[in-house]
């Protein structure tokens, strides 16, 4: 037996041709086909989908498709760790128990289908999530269809036959709220873009940039086309995982979750701001409690902390009524930990925290009011509404800005500015204090750039976003405002240093092209001249009578020269290498030709208007 | 009994008796009586049914017990049923299944990412791909763009004529303020879409490939140091009237010979660009070659069916004589046997243009001299099994190529220093050894259809120029494929050629332009021969499609020539 297995060992084995019995190799030894793994697992495709989907399995690209190109492949792997799921087993569970339900009712025998119904065997996500996302970093990388779904489901409406139901809309709506709050609360918010889609925010948490969309505060349309249990199956992963990563940020504030919401501020529909009313109390409670230790420390300290401090937590004061407790007795401790906040924040954070300090908001009712509460307090502005239980009324004189989207307003206030929601935007994305002129009542609004492109690798700068650089270099080198000096008298003189910035940039500019012509015709006709004087050169060279002189040899253009040279480069390459460089080339045609259609249009426009 | 009732009512108590048949009367009573009945209670008013109860049986006198038998046992002994109930019941609590007291509700989130350190135990299965994230929103994606970001009415209904695939899936719009923008119609649709690519869509770890397309691009050489080579035009030669088909270099490199379509073949001098002599043929010349030997200075012509060997005049009276003597034909027509009869070949004096006419069965192609002077051949495409022949100049003999050709052929040379001959048909180039008669290689080119091709003077490397524009390096020493493959031209290749002692070599294609290379051969053979692309030669212009139909270097210098439709010859110089 021994000889003989040797033997076999000896015999080369043959590549092409598996006998029956023998097991496979290369692809088809890796990865099965949807439907084989369906057959293995035991299970049908609606929870072989619903499976995968909780599970994050993927399917993967086989480099050969033994199957043919209209397979999806699984690896095998991947299907084995479904096969071990606990959950497997869990859903034939409860299959089995929908099924004693059934029969109960069949049957007519309702008392057992309500006793077996208060029974019903539940499962949980959270193992799911720990095993997807092992470090919690992992979990926020892959936040952003997660926080997009939830919003949206947020904004939907409950409909009976696509099974959305009334919970699941309210449970969509506190988890994006609590996430809201936490982004607010701790000034993570970095841009915000109003797009058609929707409004597109971008926050940084622990170095991760996570982005999200909310659709508008509209009645949404619920297409016909659409598998809804597909998208519930992934909203309730969603959910879960939603749910312990505002977990722990909650607890990295030291704030309980699920937070409790004051009951009147919930009936309000003012989630938002009672969430942050609750976090902003939960926080001082908890630092509250170790103050009897702190009571030894140095009352010249805290003297000098509440100073710093407080001109800004007045303000805030007004709205949060009490974020800083600083005429505590022994709220030192409080203190140190916020400066101790202050110095792990990043330069970022303490940017955002500081645009809208000092500025009072009001929202007139038009306005997207769940967007403008979250965005405007994120960026350390106070705002308050027009509506039961807000923070304080419009007749506030101490409001700066009044937030407005009508054609014309018809009672002002002389001490406040009414400016188009637009600007909020504008001026989170540009991180200055923008001039309002163009955003006043009734004007339309210069155009909402979006934050999200890179201006110098698209090639092509909107005259506004030149606008915006302008002014935000004239910002950086401005001195900054005196504390307190209002905002009227500070806008004039820093329009006009803008003004006068904007003016030198562009003289500046000019005299630089300027030059570079100049310097580039030189360059030019010193060419020509060289060059002539070679050929006339190296033709008296050649030195004998020449019959047909070529005298009208045309002058070689750089462009030939210059295009020569590139495609006797291309010549010697692999066909691979060349077909890359194709691609790329392509790539950056498809983009200089996008760019020109734009700088056309601008042109055009711009003659139609003169 | 409703009916009883309305009877009652209707008819004045009065009932019909369908025992007896005849109409009954009900008394007064008898009316209250049934309203008792219908209502549920006794029908006697006086009736009390919850008297209160009196036992009639007195038990205070009794002596004796109404039954006398004794207890049961069962009486005595505990249920076993019940006992099974409880037991039941006991171990249903014992095992946890009965619970007393109400589950402890547990809170659905906690602390999942606790201590992040620990967790950093590797999961047996594959790496997780996390899924792309989606586009950001560009500038045209706001409520509000820029006005140039707007396509005009003409550009969104041109859209309309576009493949699906191709017209853009998003149309900038413009709304002047934030309250009149409506609710998007694909926001369920387009989450939805994520969805199915998130779970549907094979996932690959692909490395974002951000070249610089500069580096993609060989290492050259550079071409100053591959000095010298034709990079400009400096000679014109006027004069044909039609194309100029071909042309040849004398071995001394004093003059050239071009035949074109206008039916002549001209001489010029290379230097002064004076036409010395030309013949008149009437037909269009295919081909003129010079004898390689700078002591017989013959010209072979292919005019249509016929091959010419004309005395070009040049030289010393000591050349001319042997020259007339070599293009001499003693008897005027050489049939030596019938089989030559057939195939029609025949040797003859011609004496208007001073030299010997071959007449062929076929039109010739193409004549090349061997490298003696002494034999040339032809090549006549359409001539079957007789398509090439080797003629001897100095026996005025004809012998048949004794191969059989798979193929059309195109062109036929000698090795430049073996008696080895390479035939190349529309596909491939096969290699003859002359002296033992076999086939040695055959080269795969690989090509839709050669054109041309040459030999590298040292005779181990070739080059073969095709009609879909490509150019084929073969190092006959490293494989019968080619070695590398240049897709110069866009048009075809009408003509390659080396140069004979400088490592240049050139094509020439209907594109009105001629490449030309360096291709250096080491001597070493481990070493790759070295090819770099030099110049593109411009000048020529099309006429009837085609471009540059001939180049040939000169024999010693670096200076390339090329013959274009446009009945131009060109010199290229350095």
């Amino acid at each position: 037996m021994a000889a003989r297995k040797k033997h076999s060992a000896m015999v080369p084995r043959k590549k092409h041709y598996r006998p029956a019995g023998k097991k496979k190799e290369g692809n088809a030894a890796r990865y099965i086909t949807r439907s084989q793994a369906i057959k293995q697992l035991q299970v049908t495709l609606g929870f072989f989908r619903r499976l995968s989907i909780l599970k994050g399995i993927f399917p993967r690209e086989p480099k050969k498709k033994f199957k043919g190109n209209n397979h999806t492949y699984y690896h095998v792997k991947d299907v084995a760790f479904l096969q071990h799921e606990p959950l497997l087993d869990k859903f034939r569970d409860i299959r089995a128990y929908q099924k004693k339900i059934k029969k109960a009712e069949a049957k007519k025998n309702a008392d057992l289908a309500t006793l077996l119904r208060t029974r019903e065997p539940t499962y949980k996500l959270d193992k799911l999530v720990r095993e997807r996302y092992p470090k919690f970093v992992d979990a926020l990388r892959d936040l952003d269809d997660c926080l997009t779904m939830v919003h949206l489901f947020a904004a939907l409406p409950a409909v009976e036959r696509a099974k959305i139901d009334v919970e699941l809309i309210h449970n969509c709506r506190r988890l994006s709220h609590e996430w809201q709050a936490y982004v607010c609360r701790t000034y993570k918010l970095r841009k915000v873009f109003i797009s058609v889609k929707g409004i597109y925010y971008q926050a940084e948490i622990e170095g991760q940039k996570i982005t999200w969309l909310t659709p508008h505060a509209m009645q949404q349309v619920l297409p016909d086309d659409v598998n809804f249990s597909v998208m519930l199956t992934f909203l309730e992963f969603y959910e879960t995982l939603l749910g312990f990563v505002n977990f722990r940020l909650y607890h990295s504030l030291n704030v309980k979750y699920p937070p409790i919401l004051d009951p009147k501020l919930e009936a309000l529909a003012s989630d938002l701001y009672a969430l942050s009313r609750y976090i902003v109390s939960n926080t001082r409670t908890s630092t509250l409690e170790p103050k009897a230790a702190s009571s030894s420390t140095s009352e010249q300290l805290e003297a000098k902390e509440k100073e710093m401090q407080g001109d800004e937590s007045e303000l805030r004061l007004a709205q949060l009524q009490h974020q800083l407790p600083s005429n505590e007795p022994g709220a030192l401790m409080h203190l140190m930990e916020g400066a101790e906040c202050e110095n792990e924040d990043d330069q970022d954070t303490k940017e955002c925290k500081r645009l809208f300090k000092n500025m009072k908001f009001f929202l007139s009712r038009e306005v997207p009011r769940e967007s403008l509460l979250f965005v405007i307090p994120a960026f350390g502005g106070v705002v308050s509404w027009d509506g039961e239980a807000a923070p304080y009324k419009e007749a506030d004189q101490s409001i700066s800005h009044q937030i407005v989207d009508r054609p014309t307003q018809g009672h002002k206030y002389l001490s406040r500015e009414y400016v188009q929601p637009q600007w909020i935007y504008d001026c989170i994305n540009a991180r200055i204090i923008l001039p309002t002129e163009a955003y006043l009542v009734g004007r339309i609004p210069p155009p909402h750039l979006s934050p999200f492109v890179d201006n110098d690798a698209e090639g092509y700068i909107p005259d506004y976003a030149e606008t915006i650089k302008r002014l935000q270099a004239a910002a950086r080198n401005e001195v900054l405002p005196m504390p307190g000096v209002g905002k009227e008298d500070l806008d004039d003189p820093q329009n006009l240093l803008v003004e006068g910035y904007i003016s030198r940039a562009e003289a500046n500019e000019a005299a630089q092209t300027k030059k570079k012509m100049v310097t580039l015709e030189k360059q030019y006709h010193e060419e020509l001249q060289s060059e002539l004087q070679g050929a006339v050169m190296k033709k008296s060279k050649q030195g004998s009578a020449e019959l047909a002189k070529t005298s009208e040899e045309p002058v070689p253009d750089p462009k030939q020269i210059a295009e020569d040279i590139d495609t006797m480069s291309k010549l010697g390459m692999s066909r691979k290498k060349r077909g890359l460089l194709e691609a790329i080339e392509k790539g950056k045609e498809r983009n200089t030709a996008r760019i020109s259609k734009l700088k056309e249009r601008k042109k055009k426009l711009k003659s139609s208007e003169n | 009994m409703r009916l009883l009732m309305v009877n009652i009512f209707v008819f004045r108590r009065k009932i019909y008796d369908e025992y007896n048949d005849e109409e009954v009367e009900l008394t007064k009573e008898e009316t209250k009586l049934v309203r008792r009945l219908l209502k549920g209670k006794t029908p006697h008013a006086d009736f009390d049914p919850y008297a209160p109860y009196v036992d009639w049986f007195k038990w205070e006198d009794a002596k004796h017990p109404l039954s006398n038998a004794p207890e049961p046992k069962s009486r005595f002994i505990p249920s076993k049923s019940e006992a099974k109930k409880v037991l039941g019941l006991v171990r249903a609590i014992r095992k946890g299944f009965i619970k007393f007291d109400k589950p402890k509700e547990e809170p659905r989130f906690y602390m999942l990412w606790g201590d992040d350190a620990s967790s950093s135990e590797k999961t047996g299965h594959l790496s997780y791909i996390p899924a792309p994230k989606p586009n950001m929103p560009g500038h045209e994606e706001s409520y509000n763009p820029s006005l140039e970001y707007i396509p005009t009415q003409e550009e969104i209904n041109s859209y309309q004529l576009m493949d699906e695939e191709d017209r853009p899936k998003f149309i900038p719009k413009r709304f002047t303020s934030l309250r009149s923008i409506p609710a998007y119609e694909n926001a369920v649709k387009d989450s939805f879409e994520r969805c199915l690519d998130l779970y549907l869509c094979p996932r690959v770890r692909k490395k974002r490939i951000n070249i610089d397309p500069e580096s993609l691009k060989p290492k050259l050489p550079s071409r100053k140091d591959l000095r010298p080579y034709p990079a400009t035009c400096y000679l014109e030669y006027r004069g044909h009237k039609g194309a100029v088909m071909s042309i040849s270099t004398e071995a001394s490199g004093q003059w050239i010979a071009s035949g074109s379509s206008d039916g002549t073949v001209r001489l010029w001098e290379v230097e002064t660009c004076r036409c010395i002599k030309v013949w008149e043929f009437g037909e269009v010349v295919q081909y003129v070659a010079w004898n390689p030997l700078p002591e017989l200075p013959i010209l072979a012509v292919t005019v249509g069916q016929d091959v010419f060997l004309l005395n070009s005049g040049l030289g010393n009276e000591e050349i001319q004589r042997k020259v007339k003597e070599l293009l001499h034909v003693e008897t005027p027509t050489a049939p030596e046997d019938s089989g030559n009869k057939v195939s029609g070949w025949s040797w003859c004096q011609d004496d208007e243009h001073e030299g010997i006419r071959l007449r062929h069965f076929k039109s010739v192609y193409s004549v090349e001299w061997h490298r003696k002077g002494d034999y040339f051949s032809t090549v006549m495409p359409a001539g079957d099994s007789k398509a090439i022949l080797i003629h001897q100049l100095s026996k005025k003999f004809t012998q048949r190529h004794p191969f059989k050709l798979h193929g059309l052929p195109v062109s036929a040379v000698f090795h430049p220093t073996r008696s080895i001959f390479f035939v190349s048909t529309k596909k491939n180039v096969r290699v003859y050894d002359l002296l033992k008669q076999k086939l040695i290689k055959k080269l795969e080119t690989g090509l839709r259809e050669v054109s041309s091709i040459s030999i590298h003077p040292a005779g181990d490397n070739i080059i073969v120029g095709s009609r879909d524009g490509k150019l084929c390096w073969f190092d006959m020493d490293l494989s019968s494929k080619p070695y590398k493959v240049l897709k110069c031209h866009p048009k075809d290749i009408n003509n390659v050629a080396f140069h004979r002692s400088y490592p240049l070599f050139a094509s020439c294609s209907d594109d009105c332009t001629a490449y030309v290379f360096h291709g250096t051969v080491y001597s070493d053979l481990n070493q790759n021969p070295l090819i770099v692309p030099l110049e593109i030669l411009r000048g020529h212009a099309s006429s009837d499609g085609r471009g540059v139909l001939d180049c040939k270097f000169h024999p010693r210098q670096p200076w390339l020539f090329t013959a274009g439709a446009d009945s131009l010859i060109k010199l290229y110089c350095h």
